[in-house]
């Protein structure tokens, strides 16, 4: 159990019953710091309010910073982990998209020893990860931001404070985009361009029809590719 | 299984018999009689079970009591006067039905005290997670913004 | 909060007094009784239905009873030894204190499990099996009227609506109630119209989701009840669980303290037959406090259609409107029949028409129970008729203004019932809605993908009639004032407000005056805290109990040969030797009312009208269909406000809440009646980001003649016109017409992409 939201709902849900559970809290993977190659570790028990806190993160990633202002609440952000964040599957987050296209990676430890996966082969499916029985995620790699600009757009469709639609990350180095987009998708999906959504396999659902996230995939990635243009970074 | 936890409550060092699955705001409400903060949604999105574990809002609804071993709980009923909170939002009328109030309370204190000259826009994010089906949010963003001149230094 | 004693130097109404409970709501201590916990009390876990419409074949609850901690098991077999015919509701004895052969929608209470331990009872609740034979179902209004799924097998009207008498053991029908309203002969005059329009316009069924849930706790002896509960008709309560047992009313006691929000939901029977029945059964206390998702299948608002037709004259002038309104009652009628009748006579809207039939349907269908929901049916009807007049207006190309101007109702000419307009200040709210609006000014549409486009609606209601209010007011031997009323507030403010008008008359300081809550071994009778009533009748009733008291107290100056001006603390002195005693003053506020002929007629339908316009400044992004209202102007005749903040807090939060039923709150229900969408996770209502950035609030200056110091209610007020100021405003924007509630964005873009 890292931050434990996710756990708790689906606990309270009854479709989670644990005999037992094991808090990770003290591990003391809560660090946040720069590496040598100026790269973001992010310890996996790091709490998203710090992350949204973090000088280094305002300094060098404010697409996150912009990002976490408006996932969920301050309350579950202060609970809320990195890892748990990443490791939960739940195809509504908003940090695997946006991680994804930053080219970020995580360190994952067992009994074994350790191995490195970036973000985007996390996902297998709906709330199925490649970790493997035993893994645990500890700490998170972004690079440098260097020149590239960046942007991270949720789009949601009934009141403003939801789970989002539809989410869209786009990284522009020069002018070539980098895009991954989640929530429509059963996990975070990188595209070649707001054209290539059409080809996307989109479930209806009570955010909107399948035909309806399609359209909304090719407006928000035109608007996110416009947006990092105009971003400062 | 019940399991004894020794943490500090409104600044009073107390004890509790926590099974493992009891919630904080449980916890709070059987064993010691304060009924600030209130269980709604039970998932965390409306903020009336808003509690302060070791000076960090949290939903009390999702907040193993086992885990405040040790920290430092405190709820809107500590304190025996009124803050500058809590005269803002009686000034302003900043409330109607009254369910939501702590939970605003305590989060617009820690806005405060992070931010303490917050904008509109910073305050509606800040407390876009505490719902009001009464729907006093405009008497609560003027309480907000009363709340900061109040406890700056004139 | 200091309490001051000595005498007013400034009225009392009129001024935004702080609520009196301030202290006790910004502190977390005011009471709710989702806090109330009594020594050895039991909690209750409802097992629900799976299915929409089934025989109840057979419940198994052995493994539940055996579950470590389980009290016991309760199923309606069980409830029928403390109540032979366990069926209750206000308009129909239909509902089944636990379902009874049958179920009738997802979610019916079928069993309750009782533990010490919530959890436990949580836990032992999925131990339950039921076995269902499945029924066709109908969900859809219209559809139930001809519908060989027939929900009840025979109608069961109480004795509460005269009217429906003629109902009692009607078998084959959904068809619960069949309102008919006649006046001129519309089908003539519609015949003879220059222009006619007719258009149909759809709601959703939604929720009210006080964050409160419904609670309700009972305890009792051998022969007397106590029901603690979270309940806006407390009155009513007693009554009815009386009624169920068989017991004289003085033998329950209903107590009520605050609500963490009612806005309808709270009213008749929810929990509180249940809970009495569950104490007698187990001789504990014992609580049923439900959580945020099971009140989505408690009581909702009712979905409707509504077919309008309207026959006008070549310049404008309404001569013939016709009605026909279907209301989704669901599965138990619960107060749906008034929903039905006393809204239903409104459908017209608050326009001067001669010729005017209404056919309004209360329907029962397979879904949740709909009865009371802020605004009680006005805003269903509001959004069709104020969409069909801005179309209308289109169509004759009238500024929609001027063509509402050219056809409202003005003070003495006859509603759709006949009953003459009186203290309506309706041209007034319509005219300071547009000039709040600007609506004289040109206004920039823009032509990129965003475009902005406004509107405006006018909307009207009639207090429900008739009922009545007691009240009781007590000076104590230092002259210090204490009001007995059955009124509960929840959130409107109506303890301040009472407050304020009997110190008005004690010439004392509001915030001194004590206001006992409801308490029925204490407090009078009262109708019910609802259809914004009871700033009228209570408060009338107030007055009248504190002019009482006052004339006590000026007999006994008299009879004691003491000035007139001698403090009541030295007069009671002089009385009684000592600082004791005290004058109670009682007061009884019954409205004049004639009832309506078998033509919806009557030359006083209702003892005031409430008036509520609302204008809107839209911005429509075109690539996603997504509205966002940039400005809201919420106006409304509320009389002389008692308490100017209160009044403007109740209007804003109630056009907000119902900007929240018109953007995106909606039940979804899946093809066999499952609700997909119970939980606030899934279910989103207005938060903080939703706010339009400017909101206005204004109460026109106007006088009820009959109200309080010229008060009357306001609490549903603002709710009235909101949905179609938007669907107007997103018209002039963007050029499409929706015509059915939520404005989603995929509804909204998908009319962009049709047009």
């Amino acid at each position: 159990m890292s931050g434990g939201i996710a756990l708790m709902l689906m606990m309270k849900a009854g479709v989670l019953r644990p005999s037992r559970l094991v808090s990770l809290r003290r591990l003391g993977l809560d660090r946040i710091e720069l590496g040598a190659k100026g790269e973001l570790r992010i310890g996996a028990m790091a709490t998203l309010r710090a992350l949204e806190k973090s000088p280094h993160v305002q300094q060098g990633w404010p697409v996150i910073k912009r990002t976490l202002r408006t996932l969920s609440n301050v309350r579950v952000r202060n609970v809320a982990t990195v890892g748990g964040a990443l490791a939960h599957g739940d195809p509504h987050m908003d940090l695997p998209p946006l991680l994804s296209a930053l080219g970020a990676t995580v360190t994952i430890a067992s009994g074994g020893g350790e191995r490195t996966s970036r973000v985007e082969d996390l996902y297998a499916g709906y709330l199925e990860t490649t970790l493997k029985q035993g893994e645990l995620v500890t700490q998170v790699q972004v690079p440098a931001l260097g020149a590239r600009k960046a942007a991270y757009l949720k789009c949601t469709t009934r009141s403003a404070d939801d789970w989002p639609a539809l989410g869209v990350a786009v990284v522009l180095d020069g002018e070539k985009p980098t895009i991954f987009i989640s929530a429509a998708t059963d996990r975070p999906m990188r595209i070649a361009s707001a054209e290539a959504a059409g080809r996307l396999q989109i479930e209806g659902d009570l955010h909107g029809s399948a035909a309806y996230k399609k359209h909304l995939v090719s407006v928000y990635v035109k608007r996110a590719i416009d947006e990092a243009r105009d971003a400062r970074r | 299984m019940r399991r004894a936890i020794q943490f500090t409550l409104n600044g009073e060092r107390v004890e509790a018999q926590v099974a493992s699955h009891e919630t904080l705001v449980e916890v709070l409400r059987e064993d010691f009689g304060l009924f600030g903060a209130r269980e709604s949604c039970g998932q965390g999105l409306c903020g009336c079970c808003t509690v302060l574990v070791d000076g960090t809002a949290v939903s009390g609804c999702l907040y193993l009591a086992t885990l405040a071993e040790g920290a430092k709980v405190e709820t809107v009923e500590q304190g025996a006067e009124l803050d500058a909170v809590q005269e803002a939002f009686v000034e302003r009328a900043a409330f109607q039905c009254g369910f939501c109030t702590p939970g605003f309370v305590l989060m617009t204190r820690q806005l405060l005290a992070e931010n303490p000259d917050p904008s509109d826009d910073d305050i509606r994010h800040y407390l876009s997670g505490n719902l009001c089906r009464c729907a006093t949010y405009p008497e609560i963003i003027e309480a907000v913004q009363l709340a900061a001149k109040k406890r700056r230094p004139q | 909060m200091k309490r001051a004693t000595h005498a007013a130097e400034t009225n009392q109404v009129g001024r935004s007094v702080p609520r009196l409970e301030a202290w006790q709501k910004v502190t977390g201590r005011a009471e709710y009784v989702h806090n109330l916990r009594l020594p050895g009390m039991l909690y209750g876990k409802i097992f629900r239905s799976t299915v929409a419409h089934g025989r109840i074949r057979r419940i198994d609850t052995s493994a539940a009873r055996a579950l470590a901690g389980v009290h016991s098991v309760v199923t309606a077999e069980e409830v029928k030894s403390v109540v032979p015919e366990p069926f209750y509701g206000p308009a129909f004895h239909d509902q089944p204190v636990l379902a009874i052969d049958k179920v009738r929608h997802v979610g019916e209470p079928v069993a309750v499990v009782l533990a010490s331990d919530p959890h436990v009872a949580e836990e032992a609740v999925h131990l339950i099996t039921a076995e269902y034979e499945e029924l066709p179902a109908v969900y859809d209004e219209v559809e139930a009227m001809t519908s060989k799924a027939i929900v009840h097998e025979a109608l069961k009207p109480a004795g509460t609506f005269p009217d429906l008498k003629h109902l009692k053991g009607v078998k084959n029908t959904n068809i619960a109630l069949d309102f008919r309203l006649r006046r001129g002969d519309a089908a003539k005059a519609m015949a003879g119209a220059e222009r006619i329009f007719e258009h149909r316009f759809r709601t959703q069924q939604v929720m009210h989701t006080p964050l409160e849930p419904m609670v309700s706790v009972a305890e009792c002896t051998e022969d007397h009840l106590t029901i603690h509960t979270a309940s806006q008709s407390p009155s009513f309560v007693r009554i009815e669980i009386a009624r169920l047992l068989g017991w004289p009313e003085n033998r329950v006691r209903v107590r009520v303290p605050f609500l963490g929000g009612g806005f309808g939901a709270k009213l008749y029977i929810k929990l509180e037959a249940l809970v009495a029945v569950l104490s007698l059964l187990t001789r504990r206390p014992v609580k049923i406090s439900l959580s945020m998702d099971e009140q989505f299948f408690t009581i909702t608002k009712h979905a409707s259609t509504f077919k309008i037709r309207s026959g006008l004259t070549r310049d404008g002038r309404v001569v013939a409107r016709e009605c026909e309104v279907w209301w989704n009652g669901g599965a138990y009628a619960d107060i749906g029949p008034r929903v039905t009748q006393k809204s239903g006579f409104t459908a017209p809207g608050p326009y001067d028409i001669e010729n005017v039939a209404i056919d309004s349907y209360a329907l029962y269908t397979n879904l949740p129970p709909a009865g009371a929901l802020r605004g009680f049916g006005i805003p269903q009807l509001v959004w069709a008729y104020e969409s069909h007049t801005d179309l209308i207006a289109r169509e004759l190309g009238l500024d929609p203004v001027e063509f509402r101007k050219r056809n409202i109702l003005r003070e003495g000419r006859p509603q759709a019932t006949g009953t003459p307009m009186r203290d309506a200040a309706i041209e007034k709210v319509l005219e300071r809605t547009a000039a709040l609006l600007d609506w004289g000014k040109p206004f920039e549409r823009g032509s990129g993908t965003l475009r902005k486009g406004r509107g405006i609606a006018l909307g009207f209601k009639a207090c429900i009639a008739n009922t009545t209010s007691l009240a009781a007011v007590q000076i104590n031997a230092d002259g210090s004032c204490t009001v007995y009323i059955s009124t509960v507030d929840m959130g409107q403010g109506s303890d301040t407000a009472m407050a304020q008008i009997a110190a008005e008359v004690l010439a004392l300081p509001a915030e001194s005056v004590t206001v006992v809550h409801s308490d029925t071994d204490v407090t009078p009778f009262d109708m019910a805290t609802l259809g914004s009533r009871s700033l009228f009748h209570t408060g009338n009733a107030v007055k009248l109990a504190a002019e009482d008291a006052r004339a006590q107290l000026s007999k006994l100056r008299t009879e004691l040969g003491l000035p007139a001006d001698c403090a009541v603390a030295d007069v009671f002195r002089k009385k009684y030797g000592m600082r004791a005693g005290s004058v109670t003053g009682v007061g009884n506020f019954i409205p004049p009312y004639t009832p309506p002929d078998a033509n919806g007629q009557s030359d006083n339908a209702t003892p005031f009208w409430m008036i509520g316009g609302t204008g809107v400044e839209v911005e429509v992004d075109t690539e996603t269909g997504r509205v966002r209202v940039t400005r809201l102007v919420n106006v409304a005749d509320v009389g002389t406000p008692i308490n100017p903040r209160i009044v403007e807090t109740q209007l804003s939060g109630a056009a907000i809440m119902q900007l929240g039923f018109t953007l995106f709150e909606k039940m979804l229900f899946d093809g066999e009646g499952q609700l997909r969408n119970a939980s606030l996770a899934e279910y989103k209502i207005p938060g903080m980001l939703d706010l339009p950035p400017e909101i206005v609030n204004e109460a026109v200056v106007s006088e009820q003649s009959t109200g309080p110091f010229g008060a009357k209610g306001v609490g549903e007020t603002a709710t009235f016109g909101v949905s179609p100021a938007i669907a107007n405003a997103v018209h002039d924007a963007v050029g499409v017409r929706l015509t059915e509630l939520p404005l989603s964005a995929e509804s909204v873009f998908q009319a962009l992409q049709r047009r």
